[in-house]
């Protein structure tokens, strides 16, 4: 891990973990409804906690909007090149389009980031908050590291398909 | 696979098929339609149930007019024909491999070679598994001969003399042959539609570009240049003016040594018939080997993810765990309470 990784992510876990303080709470606008007070349309202030906006560098950065109910996690993979933005593209599509394996991985992300997890608090009593974090921090490092093998990968594989196509006209 | 094959397999399958039952006095009746690459459909058919020695091989392309405009039908045909004449004994008078008339050839097809299937032997099956290949190879004949002229001129013919053979092989999608007196140039104009082939087709490119240079076995290899503009040869006669369609230009610059003998030639014009679909089809396996590639790392995000679950041993350690709590907590008629 790079020097500058590490004390980023450890940003990152630190502000999870004081951010999945949960609790149950039912919506003060809708009577018998309980839904995460982030997502809803009219918030209200009260219900929403500072959010906390930690950022490596233009490309690396990681939002996290508290409520009481629930926590968004929004996080912005690097990019460096068309290449790589087709990869996250493709990537994180693919996450979501299988989301409800992930329970608490979001359809969408919201704008500005390549991918959005909303932890609520049916998650943190069905799961280790330590473990959901361990989860998010293995997920920022894995993402990193499989976007640049596939881009490794796509360059090694049109080397060698370029040069065998080549080395079939040495007569 | 590395390389994709030449000939067309099923078309080869066929007439070893057909042959074989003539062989074994069972002769088959055949009504098959073949696909291939490029828009080509080729067609196989009886065409008289009591004589069936005699099999009907059609074939239509997307490239024929452009082939026809080279220079002209007649001149095509009879190239076509020349290429299958070594098979066609002189001793009797029917031939194993006849084109016929334009009269007669099956409506829908640009050509129709009549067969004799009795006589057909390993080579000249082959050979006919190649007929989409002998028939493009025209524009290329062509351009050799071409060369040979221009190459003997004591002067270098001015730009403007010299020809440009075109084959426009789907829409939208033409290769140009250019003649001159020291190499013959090759210009594939291919698109691609979707996004994602766009940027890998960038990345492809420029290893066919760059390759040559790095790699010192294959030097001899035909120069490769890409370009999102047409090529100073082209520019005078490409036809898409249409600006919504960003066509990229791929020359290769052959050398002598590239057509030196016929073997060679035709080695050439293979591999060079063959460039869209190699580059095509790698693009696609990459696309699916990274699925495959999300696929397992998805598998793994979600065992990690699992992890963070309670166990059911979790929950009996601490019986107070919130899910059961709530689960016990009724109203007085057994309904559960929500908050």
């Amino acid at each position: 891990m790079s020097q500058s990784l590490r004390p980023y992510l450890t940003a990152v876990r630190h502000s999870l973990e004081a951010a999945l303080t949960l609790s149950n709470f039912s919506s003060q606008e809708v009577e018998r409804h309980n839904r995460p007070e982030i997502e809803v349309p009219i918030q209200s202030a009260e219900l929403l906690l500072q959010p906390m906006h930690i950022s490596r560098n233009e490309h690396e950065q990681v939002l996290i909007e508290p409520s009481v109910n629930s926590v968004r996690v929004n996080i912005m993979v690097k990019q460096a090149d068309e290449i790589e933005q087709i990869l996250v593209h493709k990537f994180t599509r693919f996450l979501e389009q299988r989301a409800e394996a992930f329970y608490i991985l979001r359809r969408v992300p919201i704008k500005g980031y390549s991918i959005s997890f909303l932890i609520t608090n049916k998650h943190t009593e069905s799961m280790k908050n330590g473990k959901l974090i361990d989860f998010i921090i293995e997920f920022m490092e894995e993402v990193d590291k499989e976007i640049s093998e596939m881009k490794l990968f796509l360059n090694a594989r049109a080397r060698f398909v370029a040069e065998e196509y080549l080395s079939e006209f040495v007569y | 696979m590395l390389h994709l094959p030449t000939n067309n397999t099923l078309l080869e399958a066929t007439l070893i098929e057909l042959n074989e039952a003539w062989l074994n006095n069972a002769p088959l009746v055949v009504d098959r339609i073949v696909s291939d690459f490029d828009h080509t459909t080729l067609h196989l058919l009886t065409p008289d149930n009591e004589n069936r020695q005699w099999v009907y091989l059609s074939i239509v392309l997307m490239t024929w007019s452009s082939l026809c405009k080279c220079s002209n039908e007649e001149f095509l045909l009879r190239y076509i024909q020349s290429k299958f004449d070594k098979y066609n004994n002189d001793s009797d008078n029917s031939n194993i491999i006849e084109i016929l008339p334009k009269n007669q050839t099956v409506q829908g097809y640009n050509l129709t070679l009549r067969l004799d299937i009795s006589k057909l032997n390993n080579q000249s099956i082959t050979d006919l598994s190649l007929l989409k290949t002998h028939i493009m190879s025209y524009p290329f004949q062509l351009s050799f001969q071409k060369f040979n002229q221009l190459s003997a001129m004591e002067v270098a013919p001015s730009n403007d003399a010299v020809s440009t053979y075109r084959m426009q092989y789907r829409e939208d999608e033409n290769i140009y042959i250019q003649p001159s007196n020291d190499r013959i140039t090759v210009i594939f104009e291919t698109i691609f539609n979707d996004e994602t082939d766009k940027i890998f087709s960038k990345v492809f490119l420029q290893e066919f570009v760059d390759s040559r240079k790095r790699n010192r076995s294959i030097q001899s290899a035909p120069q490769v240049l890409f370009s999102n503009t047409p090529p100073r040869e082209i520019i005078n006669i490409t036809t898409n003016q249409n600006k919504d369609v960003d066509s990229k230009f791929i020359t290769f610059v052959l050398f002598p040594r590239h057509f030196s003998n016929d073997e060679i030639q035709f080695k050439t014009i293979c591999k060079l018939l063959q460039f869209r679909h190699y580059f095509h089809y790698h693009i696609k396996c990459s696309k699916a080997f990274m699925h495959s590639r999300m696929r397992f790392r998805v598998n793994n995000f979600i065992k990690v993810l699992n992890r963070a679950k309670f166990d059911s041993n979790d929950d009996e350690e601490n019986g107070t765990s919130s899910g059961q709590l709530d689960d016990k907590r009724r109203t007085i008629t057994g309904r559960k309470l929500v908050y």
